[in-house]
């Protein structure tokens, strides 16, 4: 019996057998059946009859299916091209994803890439903490712009020669005659001040003496007291908040006295924020300049305008130009003093730190050659990073060119692999970031004890500081990015998929050359630790012709000064002491005295400049400073208190004097004597300068150190027992001293931590530079891999395989020493000149560079060609 | 007999021209062909639907399904502008080729005998 629902449902399964029937075209054409079955009924055929001349008409399913077919591919021809955009933001989440997974799945190669990216950026940024920081001295004041320092050209007298130092009435005079000039201050001290309160008291180095112009002059603001009012009465004082402290706790300290060398006492009227860190004007207390003279000099030295001791800062008038005011000052001095053959001239406020080389400037200052050096070192680094990073990702190309093919098939662009690429570069970049800010936390507080600086950590309120470092590690990913994206990309995929091109051999020579301008770099970096490090020890081990060794030293000073000679017997009563003496300067502070002294014989137009210090009886032999004529100063003589002087070689030589020396007429500023020794030329005086001339006199009234020089036994026994003995004879005074060896220390304390800070980062630049090398090397081992198992199945042993492998990095180490040398050569003898006595560059201080280099090269790239000249063949050729 | 270019030819111009009267499916389209021609045109039934989707696909008409009254759903076919714009043309372009025929197939003017 025919059922039409069954005949349809078997019509539709043959339909069903052809793919490009779809449900939608299947109900179509069912419909279409229906109807004919039922017309055809209607004209009277049976109904399976009906049906199959239904079917008939429909046609041949095949042929309908093969139109169908047509359409389905004219549909598809037509359909719009693929075309990706240009910016495609779904897509930033994927290059993202992809990188993350090609820098989790490479982990030795990420390894190296990241770490080395790290320390290159951490060393980076705490530079360029550094150099802002050095940059940005005395930036804060308001005024910064308007405020210059006074300084004296005394081009004239000596050559060359110029001094921060200026005569008490300089400010005022400035401020009166030049109405550019709208405010001045002095700013200077004359000793350390014994200050006291209660029980506490402190000798203090930062006892500084302003004019009433200061607080509005210099952005220090005033935590407590009215600016203009602070210094009404002479006796008056401001204390930095730490000081208030330290005197006062908590009390409030308006009103408080504090006395002054036991002497006086001054009235606390203000409380002075602390200088910042990044001032070249420091200070404990602000008290009047008025006080300073009042007290220490009298009132004569208002108008002494050769007494050229302190500073003189003024403030121009808005839009003032210091060029004018400059061209002004010409021969103002000859007018105050006829005499007076220097000039003035202005010096910004912010050149004071870095710029200036100024004679008697503030202590402490910064080089603006340092801040050259450490950046260059800075970018260095961080281009031995970078170098790295490009370097291993062109390394790996062979590795990611069938990667590279393959996307390239499936549609991508070039433009789309360089972005993919970049995100791997810039994402690496910011992972280094991540772990260099860690690490900079971890560094910070030794980089400031290195530095001597208190540079903050930049999550403490430096949003901008963090941007600058994000900005930074975003320049390092896209430039270490740059190479790999745009070679990578360029692969062409069939050739590549094919197995025809290695893309690897083109771009050898030019990771040949980058790994060469690393390890230049490095070499580079050595000799200056080299150099740097054998001036320090030449300096530290030079005889510097007298012994500075267990000699400690106090102030003497207010009524200290009465007391001197019962100190010196008292002290010399101990069995550790060996001598006790005293001088107006300390050894390494000795100053020029103005003008040239007389001798007999002189030739009226002979000029010399010498430096002079006033010293005690014992001096020459508590410093062991030996005799190569006469004798030292002794008590037995009675005209050596008054006439009696001892020059050093250097002043005879000057002089022209011939011996017999010793006996001959001498003076200077008036006092008239005799030569009664002459000492051996000896280092007082950095190693920077030339040995001077040199004059020691005795006036005891100017002492103002005494030093006892002990037995090397206990030291500290030693002066725990001396302090016992002073605090018994000068309950005002506080037993505070110091090792003479640490003011010798000071002399060269920038070079000490520029030898330091060269020497970490030196080492650091050979880390990365290593880190480089042995990516390069484990590279070219596993391209060789298969060339060293056939050498070993063909006889050759593992060191002749090693020498193979290592060859070639050694020549390229080789070459980069070479290239080093020259650049080297004349930045450390550049360097060296400031020396006046220095060790000379040798030839084997490059040598030693380069071999150190070499050695460091071969260890690293040993390591790999052991490990491939080790394998075992079969391993190898199987694999390949 | 039509030959089977002519009627592949045909068959579009011949649709469209049916579906600028109103809008019809594809059963009764070819029964309208049917009769109109007399049956000299007879197109294999299924044939019809990947044409008609062709020229769906070709912007010329549009589709819709809709329930006849016969409570059965179908799917009508409606003329588009684009669709009666090519109509135009290709009634031009017929038109040409019909004179064409017509004027060879004339008896020769008597002046040229």
């Amino acid at each position: 019996m025919f059922d039409l629902e069954t005949a349809i449902r078997r019509w539709k399964k043959d339909l069903r057998k052809h793919e490009v029937f779809e449900d939608g075209l299947i109900a179509d054409m069912e419909l279409h059946l229906r109807e004919a079955h039922e017309d055809l009924k209607e004209r009277g055929l049976e109904d399976a009859a009906a049906f199959d001349r239904a079917v008939a008409q429909l046609g041949d399913i095949a042929a309908i299916a093969g139109e169908y077919r047509k359409n389905r591919i004219t549909a598809f021809n037509r359909r719009a091209p693929l075309r990706p955009g240009r910016f495609m933001p779904a897509l930033v989440l994927n290059y993202a994803k992809t990188a993350l997974r090609v820098i989790r799945r490479q982990k030795v190669f990420s390894l190296i890439n990241i770490s080395g990216l790290t320390i290159g950026l951490t060393v980076c940024m705490l530079i360029a903490m550094w150099v802002a920081d050095e940059l940005g001295f005395d930036r804060f004041h308001k005024n910064a712009d308007r405020i210059h320092r006074v300084f004296r050209d005394e081009s004239v007298t000596r050559a060359g020669s110029a001094s921060a130092l200026t005569s008490p009435p300089m400010a005022g005079a400035l401020k009166a005659d030049f109405p550019d000039v709208v405010k001045a201050t002095r700013f200077g001290t004359w000793r350390k001040q014994l200050v006291s309160t209660g029980d506490r008291r402190f000798n203090e180095l930062g006892f500084m003496h302003v004019d009433p112009d200061f607080f509005s002059m210099f952005s220090f603001p005033l935590r407590r007291g009215d600016p203009d009012t602070v210094f009404a009465e002479p006796y008056s004082v401001v204390l930095t908040e730490s000081t208030a402290a330290r005197y006062f706790g908590r009390e409030n300290p308006l009103g408080k006295t504090l006395t002054v060398n036991n002497q006086f006492d001054v009235t606390v009227t203000g409380i002075a924020a602390d200088a910042p860190s990044d001032s070249s004007l420091t200070f404990d207390f602000l008290a009047p300049f008025e006080l300073l003279l009042r007290e220490n000099f009298g009132e004569d030295i208002h108008e002494n305008w050769g007494f050229n001791s302190f500073f003189t800062y003024v403030m121009l008038a808005p839009g003032a130009a210091a060029g004018d005011v400059n061209g002004k000052l010409k021969g103002y001095l000859k007018k105050h003093q006829p005499e007076d053959k220097d000039d003035l001239a202005l010096q910004p406020l912010t050149a004071i730190h870095l710029h200036s080389d100024l004679g008697h400037d503030i202590r402490g200052r910064g080089d603006i050659k340092y801040v050259w050096i450490f950046g260059a070192l800075a970018v260095f680094v961080l281009l031995i990073a970078m170098v790295n990073f490009m370097n291993l990702a062109t390394a790996r190309s062979a590795t990611r060119a069938k990667e590279v093919g393959m996307r390239k098939v499936v549609g991508a662009g070039r433009s789309q692999l360089i972005r993919q690429f970049f995100a791997e570069s810039i994402l690496t970049a910011l992972l280094a970031l991540m772990a260099s800010l860690i690490l900079m936390e971890l560094l910070l507080p030794y980089f400031n004890t290195l530095s001597g600086k208190t540079l903050l950590s930049p999550w403490r309120g430096q949003p901008g500081l963090l941007l600058g470092f994000l900005a930074l590690a975003l320049v390092t990913g896209l430039v270490s990015g740059t190479y790999p994206a745009l070679y990578l990309s360029s692969f062409r995929p069939l050739r590549i998929l094919r197995g025809i091109a290695r893309p690897s051999g083109s771009s050898l020579f030019l990771r040949k050359a980058l790994v060469i301008f690393q390890f230049s770099l490095s070499v580079f970096l050595i000799i200056g630790t080299l150099v740097v490090s054998r001036q320090l020890s030449y300096m530290k081990n030079l005889d510097l012709g007298f012994n500075q060794e267990h000699v400690v030293h106090l102030s003497l000073h207010g009524r200290l000064l009465e007391q001197y000679d019962a100190i010196r017997t008292r002290f010399l009563e101990h069995p550790d002491v060996l001598h006790v003496t005293a001088s107006m300067a300390l050894p390494t502070d000795i100053q020029s005295t103005p003008g040239t002294p007389e001798w007999e014989g002189k030739d009226p137009t002979a000029r010399m400049e010498i430096k002079a210090d006033f010293v005690d009886y014992d001096y020459i032999e508590a410093f062991d400073i030996p005799l190569v004529a006469g004798r030292s100063f002794s008590p037995e003589y009675a005209d050596d208190m008054k006439s009696a002087f001892i020059v050093n070689e250097e002043a005879v030589h000057r002089m022209g004097l011939k011996p017999p020396v010793v006996g001959r007429k001498f003076g200077f500023w008036g006092i008239e004597g005799r030569i009664i020794g002459v000492m051996k030329d000896a280092h007082f005086q950095s190693l920077h300068q030339k040995i001077e001339p040199l004059v020691f006199k005795m006036y005891r009234p100017w002492l103002r150190r005494i030093y006892i020089k002990t037995r090397s036994t206990d030291t500290a026994a030693t002066l725990r027992s001396l302090e016992a003995t002073w605090n018994g004879m000068n309950p005002d005074y506080p037993f505070e001293y110091r090792f003479l060896e640490e003011d010798f220390d000071d002399l060269y304390r920038a070079e000490a931590r520029l030898g330091i800070i060269f020497r970490s980062f030196t080492v650091l630049a050979v880390l990365i530079a290593c880190l480089g090398l042995l990516g390069l090397a484990s590279f070219v081992v596993v391209q060789r891999t298969r060339e060293i198992g056939i050498r070993k199945v063909l006889g050759s042993s593992t060191s002749a395989i090693v020498g193979l492998l290592n060859r070639d990095f050694l020549k390229w180490t080789l070459l980069a020493s070479i290239l080093a040398w020259p650049a080297a050569y004349v930045v450390m003898r550049h360097w060296l000149q400031k020396f006046a006595y220095r060790n000379d560059l040798t030839p084997g201080t490059f040598v030693l560079a380069a071999a150190v280099a070499l050695a460091v090269a071969l260890v690293t790239v040993s390591l790999q060609s052991l490990k491939a000249a080790r394998a075992n063949p079969v391993d190898s050729l199987q694999r390949e | 007999m039509i030959s089977k270019t002519l009627m592949a030819a045909s068959t579009r111009p011949i649709i469209l021209a049916i579906l600028s009267r109103s809008e019809d499916y594809g059963y009764r389209i070819i029964q309208t062909v049917k009769e109109a021609s007399g049956g000299a045109i007879e197109w294999t039934d299924g044939m019809i639907y990947p044409v008609l989707q062709r020229m769906e696909m070709d912007g010329l008409i549009a589709s819709r399904w809709k329930l006849s009254a016969g409570n059965r759903p179908r799917r009508y076919y409606t003329i588009t502008g684009e669709g009666r714009e090519a109509l135009a043309a290709e009634f031009v372009g017929w038109r040409s080729v019909w004179r064409a025929l017509n004027r060879f197939m004339a008896p020769l003017p008597a002046a040229e005998q």
